[in-house]
């Protein structure tokens, strides 16, 4: 019965190991793919993809930092976390020549601080966070700033988005500082903002902040412009507002990892990815902004004059794109998140 | 090599590698230096430990300290009566009980919170029924507050209280409260005298299996409590997730394994106490 | 009295089965959202099946509970005997560990471990999921299995040694099959707690081995996932066929149970 034992084991932990056309791992956002694209990428190339998903960027780098960059051969971060990872080693330069559909994007998106020559990225999608207010419920066009948040009359009844570089944009914004600043003063001040915030807030949620605006739970809070898109299927009320003193912006780029064991295919399933037709119906099922020019032209009018999707550049002047802000920043963020999230 | 010897090298080299000698290296770390790239760095320090004491984590923790303390009292209030009764019944009734209890635990702790959520929710169960039969004019937001972390933790962790309190019951001798009748005391002294004095092993047994794991059970406050008051669980997980302090994190953890140590001890000498009062012959492990 | 009696245990059961009900229902429920009954439907069964990385994880999930379950009835049992019949140095330390084990929180088994496999250089995934799962199931087995022994004859025992039966030998034919209730028991009991799992095997999982607790967290914060629904249904069908398979071996072997 042991040796039983001992064959189903072996079965079982070798059954993964093998497989023709190799495989490739990939580590995204939850939610962040249209369906059945993952499986006809490995209909078509024969390439097993392996996929993993993450909440929140400080999740993803943890997890990155803890296996040395090893096991996970496509990673998509945000803006911020690049410029971090590449100086800290955890990412290997992308081959651009072995990208055939490079050349779709749009070159406003490229060459970014963040990554000058795209060497170690190349942009997936890219969005915004503002405002959701279910207009069944409260009329938005009395919500048009990020300090309306701060209404006393919305006690217990926001949502935030669980991401601590977002929560502090606002703040920030408020304030008229960058969203990017290192200054110790402003971000303690930041800090004391948001506490004034606090007992407004009902719910933290990064998985889809959509999900207590569509189970009717909350009716005001902050929202990622690609849930709103999404939810308005589901959920005609759903409005989405671009704060006044900018929203926060950020690009979400493919990356691969320095341990990556399947590089090659690694490329394969980014320059796959930047086919036209995928990222058109990437915008169209996920409902962020594709920097592929190409695919923005095949795209329906409805879906590339959406204001919720591609903002005009007015919005995005207004707004800011995330960036790094460094360890010291970062560690006395952190540390006055925690504080704020254990409700002090 | 022998069997028995086979055997007993097996016993001390799992335990020994997988048990103690993981408690020994997060004692380690705690008492390391905190370094984002590289986990935990020499030189040795204590900082760890004085950090525990600034305000925000002793606010965390008397917090998750109350949740705790209310999900087993609730767990008790609940579980009692319940364990009492089930260890009444004939042995087919007491075992089909046992059964439906364990049942719930078929589906994953977390699917099972995430069900909570439909129930709790603004458009939920409970809020339907209140609206259906007038009971309230708006839906009450019952979803994201304590109450609903509490109601997720004593849904999850009421059958351990329940369990090993049946198990006490059911080593109660029949005897003795016969013998309390003889004597003529009526059922209310019976229960005071005899079945709560007897019984109380088993209570504190439970809520030990109940208070401790609730501390730690991030996920329902992630889910229930809309992910702020964070609980001592959630802390220790951002530490070693996100924040990646580990020094702190194991610096915390050594701080619940020394109440955890605290709290059995308390146990033991109540086992004792009962024991010399003679009581039951309960086998303690 | 009566009323007290059932009002409790109605109150109770209602409370812990209310939210199973809710999900096997809507599992069957043809609208998305679960808040209305739209009419029966098995399409959620249907995507649930396609949903590929889920029924990977589903999957991944089932075998190791499986294994672990089987590897720690083995190896507790083994411990059982140890610490009933042997005596060696440093017995009451293993048993204070095993206590330990049983005892912690399963954030610090969870730190614990996640520890020791980076200091041994364990990847983590599938190979440090089992180890875990394995030694967390271990003190129920040993305690089920124990109790079971204490119940013991003896004299049998002594006979067969009398008779010059080695360790071995004892174990294997006159032991083990007394003791089988108990393990089949502390094989379900291992089989329950791995599956309920969720804390330690989102500390300790590894990128190539996605596992239910894991895949099913940020499924759960996205909101209603009619495929949880039917996830959930499917476990508790799959483990009650198990259960039934296992109560039917314990009878055969002791009728009056």
């Amino acid at each position: 019965m042991k040796r039983h034992l001992f064959l189903l084991l072996g079965l079982i932990v070798f059954s993964g190991a093998v497989q023709a056309g190799g495989k490739v791992v990939v580590y995204n956002w939850a939610e962040y793919i249209p369906e059945g694209v993952v499986d006809a990428f490995t209909e078509e190339t024969g390439i097993e993809v392996q996929y993993a998903t993450f909440e929140n960027n400080e999740t993803m780098y943890a997890k990155l930092q803890l296996q040395k960059g090893k096991g996970y051969d496509v990673v998509v971060p945000s803006t911020y976390l690049v410029s971090k990872m590449r100086d800290e080693g955890l990412l290997q330069p992308i081959d651009q020549t072995k990208l055939s559909n490079y050349k779709h994007l749009d070159p406003d998106m490229l060459d970014k601080p963040y990554d000058p020559g795209n060497q170690y990225s190349i942009p997936y999608l890219w969005g915004s966070t503002g405002i959701g207010v279910n207009a069944a419920a409260i009329d938005p066009a009395t919500i048009t700033r990020w300090s309306d948040l701060w209404d006393p009359k919305w006690k217990g009844q926001l949502l935030l988005t669980d991401d601590v570089r977002e929560v502090f944009h606002m703040a920030l914004k408020v304030l008229g500082y960058s969203t990017n600043t290192q200054n110790a003063e402003e971000i303690r001040k930041a800090y004391e903002k948001l506490t004034e915030l606090m007992p407004n807030v009902l719910v933290f949620n990064a998985d889809a902040p959509r999900e207590p605006f569509l189970a009717g739970d909350v009716n005001l809070g902050m929202i990622w412009s690609g849930e709103v898109s999404m939810a308005q299927e589901e959920m005609e009320d759903l409005v989405y507002v671009y704060p006044k003193e900018g929203a926060a912006f950020w690009i979400d780029s493919f990356v691969i990892p320095a341990g990556a064991e399947n590089v090659d295919n690694a490329h394969k399933f980014i320059d796959y990815m930047l086919r036209p037709e995928i990222a058109k119906l990437t915008v169209e099922e996920i409902g962020y902004a594709t920097p592929n020019l190409t695919a923005r032209g095949m795209l329906d009018e409805s879906i590339a004059n959406d204001p919720v999707i591609f903002p005009s550049a007015k919005i995005i002047r207004a707004g800011e794109f995330q960036k790094d802000i460094g360890e010291q920043a970062t560690t006395l963020m952190n540390g006055y998140w925690e504080k704020l999230k254990s409700g002090m | 090599m022998n069997f028995r010897r086979l055997v007993i090298l097996l016993t001390l080299g799992w335990l020994g590698l997988f048990v103690l000698l993981p408690h020994l290296l997060v004692v380690l770390t705690s008492l390391l230096s905190a370094d984002t790239s590289h986990l935990a760095v020499y030189p040795f320090t204590l900082e760890s430990y004085q950090r525990l004491w600034a305000p925000i984590y002793a606010g965390v923790f008397w917090h998750s300290l109350w949740l705790s303390g209310v999900t087993t009292l609730i767990c008790l209030l609940l579980g009692y009566p319940f364990a009492y009764l089930v260890a009444r019944m004939s042995p087919g009734w007491r075992n089909f009980m046992l059964f439906m209890m364990v049942v719930p635990f078929w589906t994953n702790s977390l699917i099972r919170t995430y069900a909570i959520k439909l129930i709790l929710g603004s458009k939920g169960l409970i809020n339907s029924l209140l609206l259906a039969t007038g009971l309230v004019e708006r839906p009450l937001q019952l979803l994201y507050t304590e109450f609903a972390v509490i109601f997720g933790l004593v849904y999850i962790l009421l059958p351990f209280l329940v369990l090993p309190l049946i198990a006490s019951f059911d080593k109660l001798d029949k005897n003795l409260l016969e013998a309390a009748h003889d004597l003529g005391a009526k059922r209310w002294q019976r229960f005071v005298h005899v079945v709560l004095p007897l019984t109380m092993p088993g209570v504190v047994a439970g809520c030990l299996i109940v208070f401790l794991p609730a501390m730690g059970m991030f996920y329902v406050s992630d889910l229930l409590g809309g992910a702020k008051n964070l609980l001592i669980g959630n802390v220790i997980k951002n530490q070693f997730l996100l924040t990646r302090d580990w020094p702190f994190g194991s610096a915390i953890s050594v701080g619940l394994i020394l109440i955890m140590a605290l709290l059995l001890y308390l146990y033991y000498l109540a086992n004792r106490r009962i024991q010399r009062k003679g009581g039951l012959h309960d086998e303690a492990l | 009295m009566r009323l007290f009696k059932w009002g409790i245990l109605g109150l109770v059961f209602a409370y812990l089965y209310l939210p199973i009900l809710v999900l096997v229902g809507n599992s069957f429920n043809a609208s998305k959202y679960g808040h209305q009954w739209m009419g029966f439907s098995l399409k959620w069964y249907a995507k649930l099946l396609q949903n590929e990385a889920l029924m990977q994880a589903f999957i991944h999930s089932l075998t190791i509970a499986l294994l672990a379950a089987t590897a720690a009835t083995l190896i507790g049992t083994l411990m059982a005997l140890a610490l009933y019949r042997y005596r060696f140095v440093l017995k009451g330390t293993a048993s204070g560990l095993l206590f330990v084990v049983m005892m912690s929180p399963d954030i610090v088994l969870a730190i614990t471990f996640l520890v020791i496999f980076i200091a041994l250089g364990i990847q983590l995934g599938f190979w440090s999921l089992l180890i875990a799962h394995i030694t967390f199931c271990l003190p129920f087995v040993v305690i089920t299995v124990f109790a079971q022994f204490r119940d013991f004859d003896p004299n049998l025992l002594e006979a067969a040694q009398d008779l010059g039966a080695g360790e071995w030998r004892t174990f294997r034919w006159i032991i083990l099959p007394l003791v089988t209730p108990a393990i089949l028991s502390g094989w379900l009991l291992s089989f329950t707690l791995s599956l309920d799992d969720v804390i330690i095997s989102s500390f300790v999982t590894g990128s190539d081995y996605e596992i239910l607790p894991v895949r099913v967290y940020s499924m759960v914060k996205v909101g209603i996932s009619p495929e949880v629904n039917v996830l959930a249904t499917l476990l508790l069908a799959l483990s009650l066929v198990l259960v039934t398979i296992v109560s039917v071996l314990t009878h055969r072997r002791n009728p009056q149970s």
